[in-house]
């Protein structure tokens, strides 16, 4: 054999064990899978037909995500303008932007409901913790997506205004801006869509927004109120992607 | 009036590079003169032009730059930079902004700091760059955006942006190869007339000795980082120029800057 063919041997081996592994350690009956099939077409008729008395909720709710994903971009965007040109490697030196890099690393591998429920414990219930988590979180991909659009600009307009003696700040400002804010605007967009998204589910951990009433449905029974917010939270996320499709074409 | 440029025994070496791209150049620019400096890809036009517009470190040697000692390893002060204006072969224009925004950028070093931050420019700087573009015959196309414009009208908003700096001292690195012959008789033309009605010192580099004999009071001949030869054009030969370009091992490296 050459190595490889070695090589996809051991991936597919250990591919394999980790099926195994994880079949066997898990308690999976499957008789409660085959037996769960009249439980989960009773469950979705209680969902059926949905109530529609909770349109104030869903109104309430909606609002709510809206501010939380519109003020945590906000947030965001003010982190991640330092961070990103501290991130730059085009602008300040290794010793300063490799550190700065580990730290956004870190920020996105913290999940964002883990940093909404340790935000909950220290500011309370309320819309406030999902405004700051989502600030946090969204700054670890935000400030990156800066830092390279700063790091992708074509250096001749930059060398040609520090030759007519423009000092850094200005350099920033009529040389890198004009070529980044295109870009700028995209990420941050979409970056929008994403604390949009990933905010519907704050108010299950108590951090504010439509998954509250979810979350107080589901744990009350009553699916049918529960289907409601469901098909609302759908609506509103394709919504959310047709006007980003919309504002993306507008930009390119 | 002093010279305006002024180099002894100069010398320097990119980062890992393996021989100095300028060796022990020695040379003297009297105020107003036109220089053209022709040589082939690689005989260190570029290095000189861009270390004479304080944007190279680590040098040796003596330069002086209308009459300021320049440091090897320090940057100038912005008001000394904003008196010598550089002419890129590539433009170096920010492409999504109009020709107005880009020309106001090379007043960027006269306006004082709040102002040029907002880039508001005043009625004055606003006459400057709109003088700036009629004298390059491009006052139609101030609200352009340059990513609209040709390569021969990106040249002339890059000598404009270049004159509204007000520079005593214009440097051009090869400002017409990216130019068909008879726009880049008309770019050097422009040039060479816009540096003399300010009574500016311009050096272009070039590769056609040609535009060299027609354009420049002075030609002087680089090969391998060395000034081979510095004559009046009057003197310039066919023999000088073909020694300059002669040699077969100087093709793949003209090809290399083709490519790139």
């Amino acid at each position: 054999m050459r190595r490889r063919d070695l090589g996809g041997f051991w991936a597919g081996l250990l591919i394999v064990g980790l099926v195994l592994w994880s079949f066997v350690t898990t308690d999976v009956e499957l008789s409660r899978l085959l037996s769960a099939g009249p439980r989960i077409a009773d469950f979705l008729g209680r969902m059926f037909p949905p109530d529609p008395t909770v349109m104030e909720e869903i109104r309430k709710g909606t609002a709510e995500t809206l501010r939380i994903a519109t003020l945590g971009t906000l947030g965001a965007v003010i982190l991640s303008i330092p961070l990103g040109i501290l991130a730059s490697e085009t602008m300040v030196s290794p010793a300063v932007h490799r550190p700065v890099r580990i730290f956004l690393a870190f920020i996105r591998a913290i999940p964002l409901i883990l940093v909404a429920m340790l935000m909950v414990g220290a500011v309370g219930l309320g819309p406030l913790p999902g405004i700051i988590a989502v600030a946090f979180h969204a700054t670890g991909m935000l400030a990156k997506f800066y830092a390279e659009a700063v790091d992708g600009v074509s250096p001749a307009p930059v060398a040609a205004l520090e030759s007519a003696g423009a000092g850094p700040l200005l350099r920033l400002r009529h040389a890198i801006w004009p070529q980044i804010a295109p870009v700028v605007a995209r990420d941050t967009i979409f970056r929008f869509e994403l604390n949009l998204r990933e905010s519907l589910i704050l108010g299950i951990v108590g951090a504010g927004g439509i998954g509250f009433y979810i979350q107080t449905y589901v744990r009350s029974f009553q699916y049918d109120k529960a289907a409601s917010v469901t098909i609302a939270v759908v609506v509103m996320v394709i919504a959310i992607e047709a006007i980003n499709v919309l504002l993306r074409r507008r930009l390119a | 009036m002093g010279n305006a440029i002024d180099i002894d025994d100069l010398s320097f070496r990119h980062d890992a590079a393996a021989q100095n791209a300028l060796e022990q150049v020695s040379l003297r620019v009297a105020t107003g003169e036109r220089i053209a400096l022709l040589g082939p890809s690689g005989a260190g036009k570029t290095t000189l032009l861009t270390l004479l517009d304080a944007r190279l470190r680590g040098w040796c040697g003596r330069v002086s730059v209308l009459g300021h000692a320049q440091e090897p390893e320090r940057a100038p002060p912005l008001a000394n930079r904003a008196d010598t204006g550089f002419i890129f072969q590539e433009f170096a224009l920010v492409e999504r902004s109009t020709v107005m925004r880009n020309v106001l950028n090379g007043r960027l070093g006269r306006i004082p700091g709040w102002r040029a931050l907002l880039g508001r420019a005043t009625k004055r700087d606003a006459d400057i760059a709109t003088a700036a573009l009629s004298n390059c015959g491009i006052a139609d196309l101030a609200d352009r955006r340059v990513d609209s414009l040709s390569g021969g009208q990106r040249q002339r908003v890059a000598i404009a942006r270049c004159l509204a700096q007000e520079p005593r001292l214009i440097l051009a690195d090869e400002p017409v190869s990216n130019l068909d012959p008879a726009r880049a008789a008309d770019i050097l033309s422009l040039l060479t007339a816009a540096a003399q009605a300010r009574g500016a010192t311009a050096v272009f580099s070039s590769h056609q000795p040609e535009l060299a004999r027609r354009f420049a009071d002075r030609v002087i001949g680089m090969r391998n980082g060395r000034v081979v030869f510095d004559l009046p054009t009057g003197q310039l030969t066919e023999t000088a120029t073909a020694a300059l370009y002669g040699d077969a091992d100087q093709i793949p490296a003209a090809q290399l800057k083709v490519v790139n």
